[in-house]
């Protein structure tokens, strides 16, 4: 068998078996994988910006924030389909990608780091401050309570596959070209006719939309959403640590990564305050000793490509 | 003739150095002018004025009479500016193919297949299809030039600056390379081609500006121009051919 079919073989196998699992696993292992698919896409998200675009952003937690509040606020105070109030929650969140892009685009690098973050900071005091959300006190969302784990679980595994499958026909698109093209030398690619603000900016876009979903899928399964914690750096910190040990700029990277990252955090929960600590660890090994991460360093030693991006 | 480039007082200097400094000249459609002049006479400087990767201090860019001067780089290249650099700057991460793709795509502003199509074509006319499959990375500095001038030719260009390709190739390779020009030429690009082998500025340009200290000091007629007083000082010293 070619390794093509091999592939497509047990993607098949894989697919099957995640599209069954309510079926046949315990309910812990369901909430596990509910929540590496959540994880997986929210850094899959964050590696099309940091990977791909060349934008580091520390504010992904903003529209994690923006996605949870909406689902809470739409679904609870105006009746909306629950799925509906998701939906709406990355509509919202490309809403206020658009209004923050004319400044946050004129920063370059750190500068769009930093101004990122302070965004996502600043609009967790707003929600602290804003009393039709209940201040700091947090909302209990609870519609989400007539959920069953199996829907929320299906809800996060289309959003996964979904993600994948996005990411890697945008790679394989013109878009994809144009990206892998600004990643080598943008003032080259910009010489022979590609728009650099456009490329970045449609990536951002749908980075948000696709984060902002995703959170409301998050929050049907947390129930409570809490301003500091929503807007909070730590998401992105995640994130990070995610993509980092995966492989930044591969697609298969943050799937492994975020299944290392669940599953640690799983052993690491009875040592609260120890496991920063031991991710930090982690992360700065990882930087040091292979800095492509798990995927990045496999592909490179066996020259396979899980997702393969590449012209003939 | 019609007049495709009109450059008018332009001026660009970097801290005390005044790398272009009040240059005017106009390029008539379909020709093919040589630009000259020791290194660091301000040659590079000019094509990154043009192509619009620096702005001006002052003057003014002319491109099929519409004013240009504050256009951005990419929509110049939209419009049929496409340049080649000195050094070259190959996507490195890239195949050649997707290098030249690139150029099709974006600056062509062609379908998958009509860029396809087209980028064939172009590899063929530099000498690169066999390499179409490999890492920019892996080429030779050769390759590298060709490689740069096939990115810009990808784009479909009408005004095409050239910047020393032919440095470091034989003889029989700077054959080639003039051959590739002319028949650009008899496709309808408009070339301005700055290089320092005299035997190729002597048969290629049809006319030639010498640059000097980011001034006009001569233009004209290559052989005149060559003979001139004033171009002999000036290259008096300098490694010539
Ligand atoms: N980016 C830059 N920053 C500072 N000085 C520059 C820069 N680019 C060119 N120069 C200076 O401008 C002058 C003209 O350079 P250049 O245009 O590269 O000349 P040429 O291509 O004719 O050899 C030189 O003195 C060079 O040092
Ligand atoms: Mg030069």
């Amino acid at each position: 068998m070619s390794s093509n079919r091999i592939r497509i073989l047990l993607a098949a196998l894989l697919l099957i078996a995640l599209a069954t699992l309510p079926f046949w696993a315990t309910r812990y292992m369901v909430s596990i994988l509910l929540l590496i698919c959540l994880y997986m896409t929210l850094a899959s998200m964050w590696n099309l910006l940091a990977g791909y675009s060349g934008l580091i952003s520390l504010g992904q937690q903003m529209f994690i924030g923006i996605g949870g509040y909406s689902l809470a606020v739409l679904s609870m105070y105006h009746g909306l389909p629950i799925f509906l109030s998701v939906f709406l929650g990355g509509v919202i969140s490309v809403l206020l990608a658009v209004l923050i892009s004319l400044p946050i685009f004129r920063m370059k690098g750190v500068y769009f780091a930093i101004g990122t973050w302070i965004i996502a900071e600043a609009l967790g005091i707003c929600f602290s401050n804003w009393g039709y959300v209940r201040y700091g006190m947090g909302l209990f969302i609870q519609p989400a309570y007539r959920l069953s784990m199996s829907t929320i679980y299906y809800a996060a595994l289309v959003l996964c596959i979904g993600s994948i499958a996005l990411i890697y026909l945008l790679l394989r698109s013109n878009l994809g070209l144009a990206l892998m093209a600004i990643r080598d030398d943008d003032r080259a690619s910009e010489a022979i006719g590609v728009n650099i603000f456009r490329c970045k900016f449609t990536c951002f876009l749908l980075s948000a939309f696709i984060t902002g979903m995703t959170a409301g899928v998050l929050y049907l399964n947390t129930i409570f959403i809490q301003p500091f914690e929503a807007f909070g750096i730590g998401w992105t910190v995640k994130l990070l640590f995610i993509v980092i040990i995966g492989g930044l700029g591969t697609v298969a990277g943050p799937i492994v990564g975020a299944a290392v990252f669940v599953v640690l955090q799983q052993y690491l929960s009875e040592y609260v305050g120890f496991n920063l600590i031991i991710f930090g660890t982690i992360t700065i090994s990882v930087i040091f000793f292979t800095p492509k991460g798990i995927v990045g360093t496999f592909q490179e030693k066996l020259g396979f490509e899980i997702f393969p991006i590449r012209r003939r | 003739m019609s007049c495709i480039l009109t450059i008018e007082k332009l001026s660009k200097s970097f801290g005390r150095v005044a790398a272009v400094h009040d240059l005017s000249f106009e390029v008539s459609q379909d020709e093919i002018l040589g630009i000259i002049g020791p290194n660091g006479a301000g040659k590079t400087t000019l094509f990154n004025l043009i192509a619009g990767e620096i702005k001006p201090e002052s003057g003014k860019i002319m491109f099929n009479g519409t004013d240009v001067t504050s256009a951005q780089t990419f929509r110049r290249c939209r419009m049929g500016i496409a340049r080649t650099y000195q050094i070259p700057r190959p996507f490195v991460n890239m195949t050649v193919l997707e290098n030249v793709l690139v150029g099709a795509v974006y600056g062509g502003g062609m379908g998958s297949k009509a860029s396809r199509k087209k980028c064939e074509e172009v590899l063929e006319k530099t000498g690169l299809f066999s390499k179409r499959n490999a890492f920019a990375e892996s080429l030779p500095l050769l390759d590298r030039k060709r490689l740069e001038l096939t990115k810009a030719l990808a784009t479909g260009p009408t005004l095409l600056l050239i910047d020393e390709v032919a440095g470091g190739l034989t003889e029989s390779e700077v054959e080639e390379v003039l051959k590739i020009i002319h028949s650009l030429r008899r496709d309808g690009i408009t070339i301005l081609w700055v290089e320092h082998i005299m035997m190729a500025m002597k048969r290629g340009p049809d006319r030639l500006l010498v640059m000097d200290f980011g001034e006009k000091l001569a233009y004209g007629n290559p052989d005149e121009v060559l003979d001139s007083e004033e171009v002999h000082k000036v290259y008096l010293g300098d490694d010539e051919d």
